[in-house]
């Protein structure tokens, strides 16, 4: 039996009287492309800062790539790739500089770091950018020198954090091709959230999570089947708009 | 280490890139030789046996290292509103690294504009030092800015935007500037500012760059007041204290879900 690439037990974040996260279970495996739905303040993001070790759990346990996020976060950072839902990237440097940046901040030596941007550069036609200011770059671009940098160390799990957030329809579909990609060329676990409900139906598995609870979990047919509907926003709906159907309500 | 390499070689196109910065960061003390120089020259005029311009150069040289060094350092809060600390704390290094690397960024830009300012204005005041002090010189601009890196970081860290900053330039830079000795001997002070300048590290910055620079003027009472070594410790304790607690501050800004999370309630 492997490792799995992610198992967290009873994870739980408050934020002073907030519940952010509340008690999750939840294990990936190794070459998983499993995707985390549910409407913002959810605990999404907060879930992805707990497993890429930013933040601290109030409670319970995790292992990411079989390190400890609290005791070995060195280990387990080493082993992700985490692109956030903003620009992590210095607009005032051109989109090499920035890659170098990371390259550096992650220990590659040069030798192994330029032929990787190199590459990167062309697969994500950045080719002809490459030595223009981020600034100057189009939304779609910025994120594709995002993922870029996220994948620059090559991790053996990767964490998109709302990545078509603010991309247009061809971006977005680019950006979904480009991370099938990956995925075929590599086997890379991939942690995908998202509130774009369509975007989950490639994954093999979901979540939904809902007021920092596990609302569902299951393959995306499994789901479906499950809530007796056609599609992963209705399944997604059912978990989640029972809120919305109270407050209606009352 | 690679990653402090490429957090020091990052502030350094940064810095080199903004024309402004560079242009200001040279022309700043020019503007004070100028202007404050005249001034105060007139004023001691004929009374002293140091020209006034020669006395203010150390004190310059420190002006130069605490901007350059100070404000490298409080770059550290547009990295946090551009996300680009972020990409430095997901890295696989550890949060003391992250803030070594801003620290000593922020001193070796500091030390690179007081340099090139010394090569100009130290020749303009007719002040020629020793090999010796030149060399005590690059100690005190180095160490001087290494506390004034640090002290940085440690605002960065604590102040919330960049809308801040005039706060930070009226009540740290403006009083620091002036309690440092860098315009007027300090033992003519009374205790309370003399307390006062006892507590700013850019005061043992100058003093030390007095060592250096003035020390043929020390029998009348212009070069350093303080034991070099005293200066040295000093300027040491600030940094050592300004990296403890910065390291911790800067990985608190991992918690950026927090904030994010407050927007959303």
């Amino acid at each position: 039996m492997t490792a799995a690439a992610i198992d967290a037990r009873g994870l739980g974040k408050d934020f002073g009287a907030i519940r952010a996260l509340d008690g999750l279970d939840l294990e990936i495996q190794d070459g998983e492309f499993f995707g985390l739905l549910g409407p913002n303040g959810a605990g999404k993001t907060t879930t992805v800062h707990l497993l890429a070790t930013l933040l601290a759990p109030s409670r319970g346990t995790a292992r990411v790539a079989g390190h400890d996020v609290v005791r070995q976060g060195l280990a387990v950072r080493r082993s992700i790739g985490l692109v956030f839902q903003e620009t992590t990237l210095d607009r005032d440097l051109t989109v090499a500089e920035n890659l170098r940046f990371a390259a550096r901040l992650w220990s590659l030596p040069d030798g192994v770091a330029r032929p990787r941007i190199d590459a990167l550069v062309r697969q994500f036609e950045l080719l002809d950018r490459r030595d223009d200011p981020v600034r100057t770059l189009s939304g779609g671009m910025r994120r594709a020198a995002d993922i870029a940098r996220g994948i620059l160390h090559e991790p053996r799990i990767l964490f998109l954090d709302e990545p078509t957030a603010g991309l247009d329809p061809r971006a977005r579909r680019l950006l979904w091709e480009r991370i099938r990609g990956l995925r075929a060329a590599s086997g890379l676990t991939v942690l995908l959230t998202t509130h774009y409900v369509e975007e989950a139906e490639p994954c093999d598995r979901v979540a939904v999570l809902d007021h920092g609870r596990l609302a569902a979990l299951g393959t995306p047919a499994e789901l479906k089947r499950a809530a007796g509907v056609g599609s992963l926003e209705e399944v997604y709906l059912a978990h989640t708009g029972r809120r919305l159907a109270e407050t209606d309500g009352a | 280490m690679r990653a402090v390499y490429g957090i020091v070689a990052r502030e350094f196109v940064r810095f080199l890139r903004q024309r402004g910065r560079v242009l200001a960061s040279i022309g700043r003390p020019f503007v004070w030789l100028v202007f404050a120089g005249a001034g105060f020259a007139t004023v001691f005029a004929g009374r002293s046996e140091i020209d006034y311009r020669a006395y203010m150069a150390p004190g310059l040289l420190g002006m130069v290292v605490m901007f350059g060094s100070l404000l490298a350092a409080l770059s550290t809060v547009t990295d946090r509103e551009a996300g680009v600390l972020r990409m430095m704390l997901v890295a696989p290094i550890r949060r003391s690294t992250v803030a070594f690397g801003k620290a000593l960024g922020a001193t070796l830009l500091g030390t690179a504009q007081a340099v090139v300012v010394a090569g100009l204005l130290l020749p303009l005041v007719h002040l020629r030092p020793t090999l010796g002090g030149a060399l005590l010189g690059l100690v005190a601009v180095v160490f001087a800015g290494l506390a004034m890196g640090t002290l940085g970081l440690v605002l960065a860290a604590s102040i919330r935007s960049i809308e801040n900053f005039a706060g930070v330039m009226n009540f740290v830079v403006f009083p620091m500037l002036f309690l440092s000795g860098a315009l007027y001997p300090v033992r003519h002070l009374g205790p309370v500012l003399r307390a006062a300048v006892y507590a700013n590290p850019l005061a043992y910055g100058v003093d030390l760059l007095k060592h250096a620079l003035l020390d043929a003027w020390a029998g009348a009472g212009y070069g350093g007041e303080l034991p070099v070594s005293l200066d040295c410790a000093a300027l040491a304790l600030f940094a050592g204290i300004g990296l403890a607690v910065a390291a911790p501050l800067l990985g608190r800004e991992g918690g950026v879900t927090r904030t994010a999370f407050r927007e959303r309630r």
